[in-house]
């Protein structure tokens, strides 16, 4: 086979270059999604000289298109133009939907799955394949193929600064990220996507490496069912939508083998759709609900200015020291409206004009896996709700944050409530922090990282995948998306995503 | 990522509309409210003529309710900032918005705006949110935020919609010494694909 060269761009049927009204293709494997799962799979198979084709529902946005504005940026990138969120409405799960999917428009950062969840998935799931000895070899590979390393001095802006001088006067350890960037130009705008492709996405590794080894990609293309005969897949069919909503065309792939990977909320709808899969598949659905904890300093800060993510806090890690990760996030105008309740009127207005006086943390919490995916025919419901056992968490996250702030020597911590709610000193926190309830509409929240919809296991009885990623019971059927995952990570997901799409292509390839 | 989902599409700060299509809420909190309101519009119709030509999307109702919602979130002008009516046109921004959101959406929306401006009559000698004073619009607001998980999401969703609309309006960039878009501003070369591997 051929290796074409790609430097720039990349080869895609879009909805139009779509000329008939049904689209009839065939492929050695399918893969449905473009993200970090699909591409990784599309990119490890084709070069082992596989047919491969990608179908990914969104579109195909290069990035010279991208605006560097998130409200623009959350209608063009993310899954239901940013709107998609929990049965309750009170917790905002941003998914990135377009070719690359959230590795476009992810913060960068780069995490090994923790040792102590793999020792988790061994014991609780039978996993006994989830060593670091099995899968350092895929991280460190990812690692190298994304550029991934540890942030330099100037890639900790003036907020991770601030955090890092009041972690000191707290003696937490904390430490700068990983990231997969190559020369970072510090615009702080990475989850609009990154203009000049120094983000290590999909969209500029994975995808042009597959399509260089002849993997096809299509874009616009939704995947409504995987089709099977006595128990093993024959392929799928869907429809081609352009981006103004209308179908362009029917499609359908012959393929024996199918790899889902179209996210943690999106594969087992497919599944559900097409009623494939153990009662597991949509179960146990958890998505790292995250808080951002703003706060007001003496002095400007510029929350928009350098690279958007600098370093975090470790020292709450592991469960028995609390479960909860805090990380230094940047932010700019736009988000700034979403994140908090400031007042009404004045109070609000105030609250925008020292914009450039904020900084703020990200709460990441190990939460249960307690939600569910359903297809009700007409359209999906996220029914998660923070459960009772997980809300010590966030609050104790939530309370690390502003004593974080208030060591750092924030006048002002606002808590991410519906209602305005701000911390001056020490003294103020567990008053301020004990008016929370968990109730809906109650915090402010959003998921970055949804996950284990489809969980990865060795008993079909709490399990809806096999340990080499194929779905109990049927033939031919791979999941390779964060939908594995069995427990949540407390870390980002992305490096954890490839190293096991990695492992389950090559599971795959063993088996052929 | 894929998408099967038939579920219209919404921008983010609309999620708080969602638990206005559960059929509880219909129930209880729409029907009490419409029952107020002796002679109001339908539910879902809601004097549905746009006699107001600056929008295409938004009905005079709709327009009325969100100008005056502008006026109590964003008394910019009073701050040294940009109007957020004369100079920055936030609602116009928010027709723009409507015009592409989906049918079931635009219909929520709708509700939301219809139940926000006739739920103060319960409480403010069945006057309708438009037509309460400065003092009395205020104390509303602060109510709903703290209400009911249906108020608050409500108005949370409401108040993102309106701020967001005049926030991301670049001629309030300079105000907050924000950048915006910087990359052609700064010339940052681009990189391109990243080298294939060879291995």
């Amino acid at each position: 086979m051929s290796v074409q060269a790609i430097a720039r761009g990349l080869p895609v049927v879009q909805a139009s270059d779509v000329t008939s009204a049904q689209l009839t293709l065939k492929a050695d494997v399918v893969i449905v999604g473009s993200g970090a799962g699909g591409a990784v799979t599309a990119y490890e198979l084709a070069r082992q000289g596989l047919d491969v084709l990608v179908l990914e529902a969104g579109p195909y946005v290069p990035s010279t298109a991208f605006t560097e504005d998130f409200a623009d940026s959350l209608e063009t990138l993310y899954e239901d133009h940013g709107s998609q969120s929990n049965k309750d409405g009170d917790l905002l799960i941003l998914q990135g939907r377009c070719v690359g999917g959230s590795t476009v428009v992810n913060g960068c950062v780069a995490f090994r799955t923790p040792d102590f969840i793999l020792e988790e998935w061994r014991r609780d799931f039978g996993l006994a394949e989830m060593t670091p000895a099995t899968l350092n070899p895929y991280f460190e590979r990812v690692e190298k193929h994304l550029s991934i390393s540890t942030n330099g001095p100037h890639e900790i802006a003036r907020h991770s600064q601030l955090m890092m001088a009041g972690a000191q006067k707290l003696g937490w350890s904390m430490k700068p990220f990983q990231r997969n960037v190559r020369e970072c130009a510090l615009t702080g705008h990475c989850l609009s996507g990154c203009k000049t492709d120094r983000k290590q996405s999909m969209l500029v590794t994975y995808l042009p490496w597959a399509a260089a080894h002849g993997a096809r990609i299509h874009s616009d293309t939704r995947v409504s069912r995987v089709l099977s005969d006595n128990g093993r897949v024959t392929g799928v069919e869907g429809e081609v939508i352009d981006r103004t909503g209308h179908k362009v065309a029917d499609v359908r792939v012959e393929a024996p083998r199918v790899i889902l990977a179209a996210g943690a909320v999106q594969t087992p709808v497919i599944l559900q759709r097409s009623e494939l899969g153990n009662a597991q598949v949509g179960r146990h659905f958890a998505c790292h609900p995250s808080m951002y904890v703003g706060a007001r300093y003496p002095e400007p800060v510029y929350p928009w200015r350098g690279a958007l993510l600098g370093t975090y806090v470790d020292e709450f890690m592991h469960p028995k020291d609390g479960g909860f990760v805090l990380e230094v996030g940047g932010l700019g105008v736009a988000e700034m409206c979403l994140i908090t309740e400031p007042g009404t009127g004045k109070p609000y207005i105030d609250y925008m004009q020292h914009a450039r006086f904020n900084a703020g943390i990200v709460t990441l919490i190990h939460d249960h896996n307690v939600g569910e995916i359903r297809w009700n025919g007409e359209y999906k419901t996220i029914d998660y709700r923070l459960s009772d056992q997980d809300f010590p968490s966030m609050m104790a996250a939530l309370t690390a944050a502003v004593r974080l702030h208030l060591a750092a020597g924030a006048e002002e911590v606002f808590l991410p409530a519906t209602e305005r709610l701000a911390v001056r000193r020490e003294s103020e926190i567990e008053a301020m922090v004990g008016q929370l309830r968990n109730r809906p509409q109650a915090l402010r929240m959003v998921s970055y990282h949804p996950q284990g919809s489809c969980r990865m296991g060795a008993d079909p009885a709490n399990s809806a995948v096999d340990p080499h990623g194929r779905l109990h019971g049927v033939e031919g059927l791979y999941v390779a998306d964060a939908s594995l995952l069995p427990t949540s990570l407390i870390v980002n997901p992305q490096v954890t995503v490839y190293a096991l799409a990695n492992y389950v292509a090559d599971r795959l390839l063993a088996s052929a | 990522m894929h998408n099967n989902n038939a579920r219209p599409d919404e921008p983010g700060w609309m999620s708080g509309l969602a638990p206005l299509s559960r059929r509880g809420f219909l129930r209880t909190a729409v029907i009490s409210a419409a029952a107020l309101s002796s002679g109001c519009a339908t539910l879902l119709g809601r004097g549905g003529a746009n006699s107001d030509r600056r929008y295409q999307h938004l009905t005079e109702d709709e327009s009325i309710v969100l100008k005056r919602l502008t006026q109590v979130l964003l008394p910019a002008e009073q701050f040294g900032l940009p109007s957020s009516l004369s100079e920055v046109p936030t609602v116009q921004n928010i027709d723009g918005m409507v015009g592409q959101m989906a049918g079931q959406t635009r219909e929520l929306l709708g509700l939301g705006l219809w139940v926000f401006e006739h739920r103060s009559m319960a409480s403010f000698r069945f006057s309708r949110f438009s037509r309460l004073d400065d003092d009395e619009a205020l104390r509303y607001v602060n109510a709903m935020q703290a209400g009911t998980f249906f108020e608050r999401g409500l108005m949370t969703t409401l108040k993102t919609l309106v701020c967001v609309n005049y926030w991301r309006d670049a001629r309030t960039w300079p105000g907050l010494d924000y950048h915006g878009p910087v990359t052609e501003i700064w010339g940052v070369r681009r990189l391109g694909n990243a080298p294939l591997p060879q291995v």
